[in-house]
């Protein structure tokens, strides 16, 4: 390889040190803000950093969004300009940001048991703290934790990890680095099972090679709603505990 | 907010451990903070097959393999520390990797994390020779990541730099593998392999010393070893420090980076390659981006220690410097033959010698009219890149100081290079008498300003000068050509049967999907006499049209040849097989190249067949690709083949077919050369060898007969059909080949040399023009002169190459010589890399597989277009040395008069060129008296007029027809048996 950096060695080690299936360390928190929001959390995956805040289910501010059998559920992303390692002030109506949002907005109106709340709306409130690859995939997890915190009702976590393919070896939760030098997808599946709610790849892969990078990113998937799954069990085990409801 | 706080250290699970790396780059003048994860982790084994712990859990990969284990249970031993595994710092690396590459020391190697990183960033070609070492089963090189293992791992102290960090680091992994490697034999009553740590840096040295690592020099470590000598030799040289005398003379500094930057960004200076001409080494040119005619570097100062072929960046010179190039014929041997190796010290960079023949020639440059001649001269700046590899060459006799045999001591000699670009490089030896009369191989380590010469070091020795082995492997080595045998990885590729390998007999076999059958048609191959590896078969048949079917049928390569194997890219960095004399070095493995792949007759083979529908004026009415299996009827060589059609008995279908087939030819042929082809002459001649001993018998010019152009030009026939289709399929990675217009002004001297000696006109303003003014260069009186000019013509040609289709836009494709808008090799897949290429592409085109990714990523190609480009061009270099080594042997014990020719005056000689042996060399006018015959030297009339003695005037001019004596010396500077001439008579007077 002509690159002064050696992606992923001969001996099987990538950049940081993980080998090919490993996720970064992934930390995460529910109910952070208790006070200025109904449910929230803070998602760390490596580098990345998110923090989500959910205000809702409450009556919509605007007559225009009142959807008559059904919750409407609306998304803002703020990318924090000190995010990056250099200092960057994005738009808010970057197209990309957008592109997020709408997605992030179409996944939770299925994944949310929307006919519950007629009528009514949920406020998703992300900021991107610190970027080191995967934002997408941690607002979205980052959103599940915090509509669970906020007490909506959900068919299952929806879960987001993703995968890279550098020549023939498929790379798992990818870092900033990583990211730039391989065609990689997103992927987020309906808690532990192969149903799948988002599928994002925006660069050209041979066909063959999509389906290793498929099975790797649904593993990622499900061993990260393994992880939210016993944060949120502390959690809730914590407040019983303490009896604040 | 309650947040998530993070501490330094943060204990994941037993196995890992999260670190930050943090540091802080600059970026266009701005210092950015970058924060990195690093993990750290318990899993990373140490690879000893002594250590029962790491084999219990090994890592796997995704495809759920394991690495095995390298490390030997039984290293080698040396007295002072016995069985050892070695742990080398960067600078060994840097120093010694040939030596690390020999194949007497140095195994069971521990390559630190630490230390390939830091020799990634020092060199990347070491790198890759270093990571080259680490796959080879035989040496037992094994990459212990060290930063990744949470034992061995480093936190930058307060105040450390990175250099201090790096060696710490060092020492720490050695200090973990002692006490690793004692806990892994404990109770089993073996003792463990010292760690010995090789470094020749002293502070490192003293600080393992103090944490009880077992350490050594390089120096000290090698004199240990068995062939001690050999291998101390093989060190690279450091500049000495303090050498620093009052009277030194230095070449000038390179520029400043910054600067050299700002300069070229700027267009002050300029960046290209350096070319050093053939018949004076202290004249280089540089070609560069918007100057027509390329650049002067003009004596040893301006070319500043820059070598043939470096990339360099260069400074023109004021106008009133400029120069006309040379018309001397100047020789490093003559000039600088007295310069001792050893005595550094009062070495002027510019001899006086050199100096005289720079001022004269200065001094004619003022008085020559010949404006045009003058040329934007430069001096050299700067060095982008070396193009230093290893260089074959002998030592210079004269040189080895007369006590060398009676001390064992180190002295310096000079090598000399067999190609005369390259200067004489200073090695240090302890061996210098043995290496006398032998052909060595030898590498450049540095070029010290304060030094004259290049210091290098010695790798090894090939064998006697003029011994067959040792002569053919050195035009190898001195042509990059990888010429050793095929390794086990890549011959498991073959298919399983070997030769054995049949055609599957039951058309349902899966291996027939997608395949014609076209064993029926009457297919044959036409080649020169006794080839093995044949590639291309043809057939033709009268349709009940009127119309005719012609198919050109080539060997199936890429069935065989998968992408992506060890075989494939042993093939793609091989790019080409080379031909040479007595041997061939082949792309392939013989198996496929001679057997499973060549089109043998009588026997089926798979295929991949072009077909055509031509009207009976060779007009092309269908075109149509598919793999197919044949069985070729008959393999002629070019000489059956003719008089088979020739013979009007024979009126077979087969012998027919052949008849088409040449009239076909005939047709394209004319349609070719109306649409501009060039018909250029190369002075071709084979060498006859005895069978038996392949001791060159007979010098012979090679024979050309219809038959071969038939052959040619459907080939080229096929190759354009392929090139369309495979970049109408893949406009972006298209593989093709293309040769450009030559400037104009590299046909000024030709065309001025015509007009002023032979009163002729040469066009070159397009391919037809030049094509139709070579035919009207006819001098009745020199029938020979014509192909004379067209050879002379070829040289000012640019060289064909590959390229991408995604680089380049339509209008540069186009073939000059071919005349042909698009173009690609398609029809040598045995033999050339680019076709298998092409072929998958077909193949991917015509739907009969899928394109495998690596031919879609233009980069990737581009690579590989890169370097099948040099491979062809070393290839074809290797094989011209080779008929010039064996044209030597042959004429070794005889002299003979010939006819030759003037291909270049210069006012102290003159080039001939003699057609029956395809050489030409060098007449000086010393040779004809000492003192020099006075001579009267006309630019431009191009004629040389001196007296021999107290004979008559004699007059040349250039392309006039001499007898020259031809005898074969020994060339005193490059070791070669060279053919040296002798003028006999002029024959125009």
């Amino acid at each position: 390889m002509a690159s002064r950096i050696e992606i992923y060695s001969p001996e099987g080690l990538r950049l940081d040190g993980r080998r090919w299936n490993e996720v970064r360390h992934f930390r995460c928190a529910i109910n952070t803000h208790p006070v200025s929001s109904d449910g929230s959390s803070v998602i760390e995956q490596g580098n990345t950093k998110v923090i989500c805040n959910v205000i809702g289910p409450a009556e919509p501010t605007l007559r225009s969004r009142v959807i008559s059998d059904r919750v409407s559920i609306s998304v803002k992303l703020v990318v924090a300009p000190f995010s990056m390692i250099e200092r960057r002030k994005r738009p808010q109506n970057d197209s990309r940001i957008q592109e997020m949002c709408s997605s992030i907005q179409h996944m939770f109106e299925d994944a949310v048991i929307a006919h519950l709340f007629p009528r009514s709306q949920i406020d998703v409130n992300l900021y991107i703290v610190a970027q080191d690859g995967g934002a997408l995939q941690a607002c979205i997890n980052a959103t599940t934790l915090a509509l669970i915190d906020a007490g909506v009702p959900m068919y299952d976590y929806v879960c987001a990890c993703t995968a890279g393919m550098l020549d023939r070896e498929v790379l798992l939760d990818l870092n900033r680095i990583e990211e730039s030098a391989m065609p990689f997808l997103t992927m987020a599946t309906i808690g532990g099972t192969r149903k799948v709610s988002l599928l994002q790849l925006e660069m050209t892969v041979q066909f063959d090679r999509l389906e290793p990078m498929m099975a790797a990113a649904m593993s990622g998937c499900h061993h990260i709603r393994d992880l939210m799954d016993s944060e949120v069990r502390k959690h809730g085990k914590s407040r019983l505990e303490r009896g604040s409801f | 907010m309650a947040s998530v706080k993070r501490v330094y250290r943060d204990n994941l699970s037993k196995r890992l451990t999260l670190s930050q790396k943090v540091f802080v780059r600059s970026r266009k003048g701005k210092a950015t903070k970058v924060v990195q994860e690093h993990y750290l982790r318990t899993d990373i084994p140490c690879s000893s097959q002594l250590c029962p712990t790491c084999a219990l859990n090994p890592p796997k990969d995704s495809s759920g393999a394991s690495r095995p284990f390298v490390l030997s249970s039984d290293p080698p031993s040396v007295k002072s520390c016995g069985p050892h595994y070695l742990v080398p710092d960067t600078n060994i690396y840097m120093k010694a990797m040939d030596l690390l590459e020999h194949f007497a020391a140095f195994y069971d190697v521990i390559v630190l994390q630490t230390t390939l990183d830091e020799l990634r960033n020092l060199s990347l070609p070491l790198y890759n020779r270093l990571r080259a070492l680490t796959r080879s089963q035989e040496k037992r090189f094994y990459v212990f990541h060290n930063e990744f293992r949470q034992e061995t791992f480093v936190q930058r102290l307060e105040g450390e730099t990175i250099n201090d960090q790096n060696d710490r680091a060092i020492r720490n992994a050695c200090v973990w593998y002692c006490v690793h490697l004692e806990e892994a034999v404990a109770g089993t009553g073996k003792s463990a392999p010292t760690i010995l740590l090789l470094s020749d840096d002293k502070d490192n040295i003293k600080k393992a010393k103090e944490l009880g690592i077992v350490c050594t020099t390089l120096e000290t470590y090698v004199r240990e070893l068995p062939q001690a000598d050999t291998l101390l030799d093989m060190i690279v040289v450091e500049g000495d420090e303090d050498t620093s005398g009052p009277n030194r003379y230095s070449y000038p500094e390179y520029y400043s980076t910054s600067r050299i930057q700002g300069g070229v960004k700027e267009g002050l200076l300029h960046q290209g390659i350096l070319k050093i001409s053939q018949y004076n080494f202290l004249e280089g040119s540089v070609s560069v981006a918007g100057f027509e005619r390329p650049l002067l570097v003009l004596s040893r100062e301006s070319i500043n220690r820059a070598m043939h072929g470096d990339i360099v960046v260069i400074e023109l010179l004021a106008r009133e410097q400029w120069k006309q190039p040379s018309t001397k014929i100047v020789e490093e041997e003559t000039v600088t033959k007295n310069d001792n190796p050893e005595d550094d010290m009062q070495e002027n960079i510019v001899t006086a010698q050199e100096r005289k023949a720079l001022i004269e020639e200065a001094r004619e440059a003022q008085y020559s009219s010949a404006e045009f001649r003058v040329q934007p001269t430069a001096k050299i700046v700067g060095i982008v890149k070396r193009n230093w590899r290893s260089y074959v060459g002998h030592i210079d006799a004269s040189s080895v100081p007369s006590d060398a045999a009676s001390a064992h001591r180190q002295s310096s000699v000079f090598l000399i290079p067999m190609n005369k670009c390259i200067p004489k490089i200073r090695l240090r030896t302890r061996q210098a008498m043995n290496l006398l009369g032998k052909r060595v191989l030898a590498a450049v380590d540095s070029w010290e300003p304060t030094s004259r010469y290049p210091e290098g070091h010695f790798v090894r020795t090939l064998g006697d000068i003029e011994s067959k082995d040792a002569e053919t492997e050195a035009l190898l080595l001195e042509y990059d050509v990888q010429y050793h045998q095929f390794t086990q990885t890549v011959l498991d590729c073959l298919p399983k049967e070997g030769h054995s390998w049949r055609v599957p007999a039951d058309t349902s076999d899966p291996l027939w999907a997608g395949r014609q059958d076209l064993r029926d048609l009457l297919v044959c191959s036409i080649d020169p006499p006794a080839c093995q590896d044949i590639d291309d078969a043809l057939h033709a048949r009268l349709l009940p049209n009127g119309n005719f079917e012609v198919g050109v049928h080539i060997a199936d390569v890429s069935h065989f040849v998968n992408p992506d194997t060890a075989m494939d890219n042993e093939a793609a960095s091989r790019g080409t097989t080379v031909y040479l004399v007595d041997k061939r070095i082949d792309m392939l493995p013989v198996l496929l190249g001679t057997d499973l792949c060549s089109l043998k007759p009588y026997v089926e083979r798979f295929a991949f067949s072009a077909i055509w529908e031509m009207t009976a004026d060779a007009e092309i009415v269908n075109t149509s690709f598919t793999k197919s299996v044949i069985r070729s009827k008959e393999a002629f060589s070019y000489e059956q083949a003719q008089l088979r059609i020739d013979d009007k008995s024979m009126t077979d279908d087969l012998t027919e077919g052949m008849r088409i087939l040449l009239r076909l030819s005939k047709i394209l042929r004319q349609k070719r050369m109306d649409a501009g082809a060039l018909n250029l002459a190369s002075p071709e001649v084979k060498v006859q060898t005895e069978s038996e001993t392949s001791d060159p018998m007979e010098v012979e010019v090679k024979q050309l007969r219809e038959t071969n152009s038939l052959v040619e030009e459907f080939m080229l026939l096929a190759n354009i059909s392929v090139a369309a289709k495979i970049y109408e399929a893949f406009p972006q990675s298209a593989m093709l080949r293309r040769h450009a217009p030559p400037p104009v002004t590299n046909f000024e001297v030709l065309a001025d040399q015509l007009r002023v000696c032979k009163g002729m006109t040469l066009r070159c303003d397009s391919s037809r023009a030049l094509a139709d003014s070579l035919d009207d260069c006819v001098d009745p009186n020199e029938p020979y002169l014509n192909t004379l000019i067209r050879i002379m013509a070829t040289r000012c040609m640019l060289a064909a190459e590959y390229f991408c289709s995604g680089t380049m836009t339509y209008s540069d494709f186009g073939h000059y010589g071919l005349a042909s808008p698009i173009y690609t090799h398609w029809t040598s897949p045995i033999r050339r890399y680019a076709d298998v290429v092409a072929h998958r592409q077909l193949a991917a085109a015509i739907s009969y597989e899928t394109l495998h990714p690596s031919l879609r990523d233009k980069p990737k190609l581009e690579h590989v277009c890169q370097n099948i480009n040099q491979r062809h061009r070393n290839a074809q270099f290797a094989g011209r040395a080779s008929i010039e080594y064996y044209v030597g042997q042959a004429l070794k014990s005889r002299e003979i008069d010939a006819e030759g020719y003037v291909m270049k005056v210069f006012s102290n000689g003159f080039i001939v060129f003699v057609p029956q042996f395809g050489v030409e060399g060098p007449i000086h006018l010393r040779d004809f008296g000492n003192p020099e015959p006075p001579c009267n030297f006309d630019e431009e009339r191009y004629t040389l007029v001196f007296r021999e003695g107290t004979a008559k005037e004699t007059r040349l001019q250039l392309f006039d027809r001499v007898v020259v004596h031809v005898e074969t010396v020994v060339e005193e500077s490059t070791g070669k048996r060279k053919v040296a001439l002798r003028l006999r008579k002029p024959l125009v007077e």
